[in-house]
């Protein structure tokens, strides 16, 4: 916890995804960043960009083809970064629980730190999750984290030595 | 003195500008915006994330555009040669272009691309602009144009009119924010930088700020009361534009330029000379 540690509550950025939900959830965080909840006041910014980003805001039940891209936008976003799943699709699949295209949610892909549920969630609902993820935000150090089956997934790709 | 100051805390005034616009941005969507210090608190937490970097010459590039926009705005302001000012923001664009163009990322090249195009559009305006001065006050010397009897937006209207239309060029809004186009490039030239790279972007866009106002303020010559109307207005006007019109094409960006924007200015300063 240095002196700019302080600094953090103050803006987080927010990437959001979509993996496949059916885009309630999304309305929801347009209508935040709205007039009438308008988070920005908070200075937080749909920035749509992993290197800036420091809130990975995931919905839907992750679909098989989103997948990598989930992986690859949770790996470029520099540390220290947190992870809230939004939506009962991202808790386990939700509605889309076992059928044959979805991983069933989020926490098979990567490491959840914020839970939302709902379906969809309020913007209260949101907005109380993303000051929830702020306060474990400001735990975390800038050290690299990883997947859980980092080592399994980087095997599997032949790519140990690019480390 | 007053030139020194103003070099040296560039950044921090550039700060409070971008915090002070993105509060009347807000209050425009009818919201009510985020604290006026905000791009500072964006500034320090940029600084406390892991710096991940493409590769060494992107990162350099990064920091060149900050240095050269700061070395440009410095030239502009401590009373040297207006021309060297705006050669220096050149260069500093063309390190931002030559950064977004050193990475595989397709959409920081095509920023990069785009950002060219930008600059067809703006420059030899901005050169025309600084014709214009010498032509009424007879020195390319910001001292000379500060002390100048008279007002020449009254004999450069044209030209007036033509630079508040390509500074939404040059500050990347609605309607030419085509290199930066969020919602397509997601930040263009930008995409690639993180942590403290992109403070150096970040930070470079503030003193751009007032780079580009500073000349909205010669317009007005040894008025100074008139200068700081001048800009408000045009801060307001462009904010305006900014949040009522939609992204164009970068033809049309270019076409207005060259068969309407320079003809004019073009125009004004024959019409002068002559």
């Amino acid at each position: 916890m240095g002196f700019f540690s302080k600094f953090r509550k103050k803006s987080p950025w927010i990437l959001h995804y979509n993996t496949g939900g059916c885009n309630g959830c999304d309305i929801e965080i347009l209508a935040a960043l709205g007039p009438k909840y308008d988070i920005e006041r908070f200075g937080m910014l749909n920035r749509g960009n992993p290197k800036q980003s420091d809130i990975l805001l995931v919905t839907g039940p992750v679909t098989k083809h989103c997948k990598d891209v989930l992986r690859r936008l949770y790996l470029e976003m520099p540390e220290p970064k947190v992870v809230v799943a939004m939506g009962a699709c991202a808790h386990g699949g939700g509605i889309f629980r076992d059928f044959y295209h979805v991983e069933n949610g989020v926490d098979n892909i990567i490491p959840v730190d914020v839970w939302i549920p709902g379906c969809a969630p309020r913007v209260e609902a949101v907005i109380d999750g993303m000051v929830e993820a702020v306060e474990i935000w400001q735990q975390k150090t800038k050290e690299k984290e990883y997947m859980r089956n980092h080592n399994e997934v980087i095997h599997k790709l032949g790519v140990e030595d690019d480390g | 003195m007053i030139g020194i100051l103003f070099t040296i805390f560039a950044p921090i005034i550039g700060g409070f500008v971008y915090g002070f616009e993105r509060i009347i941005k807000a209050r425009m969507q009818s919201r009510v915006g985020p604290p006026l210090l905000q791009p500072f608190y964006d500034f320090f937490k940029l600084m406390d994330k892991r710096a991940l970097m493409i590769h060494s010459l992107h990162a350099l590039m990064g920091i060149m555009y900050f240095i050269s926009e700061w070395f440009a705005f410095g030239v502009l302001i401590l009373g040297h040669d207006l021309l060297i000012a705006v050669f220096f923001h050149v260069i500093a664009v063309l390190a931002l272009v030559i950064g977004a163009s050193s990475v595989r990322s397709p959409y920081s090249v095509l920023g990069g691309l785009r950002e060219l195009m930008h600059m067809i559009s703006y420059e030899p305006l901005m050169v025309l602009m600084v014709i214009a001065f010498y032509v009424v006050t007879g020195s390319f010397n910001i001292e000379n144009i500060l002390h100048f009897d008279g007002y020449p937006i009254l004999q450069l209207p044209l030209v007036f009119i033509a630079f508040v239309l390509t500074i939404p060029m040059l500050l990347q809004k609605s309607p030419f924010d085509i290199a930066e186009a969020h919602q397509e490039l997601i930040g263009g030239p930008e995409i690639e930088y993180s942590g403290p790279f992109y403070e150096a972007l970040y930070t470079g866009k503030w003193i751009e700020y007032l780079y580009v106002f500073t000349f909205v303020f010669l317009f007005a010559g040894s008025h100074y009361i008139v200068g700081a109307f001048l800009v408000i207005g045009v801060f307001l006007f462009i904010n305006l534009l900014d949040n009522s019109t939609a992204r164009l094409d970068f033809r049309r960006m270019v076409k207005f330029a060259w068969a309407l924007l320079i003809p004019m200015a073009a125009l004004n300063v024959i019409l002068l000379a002559l």
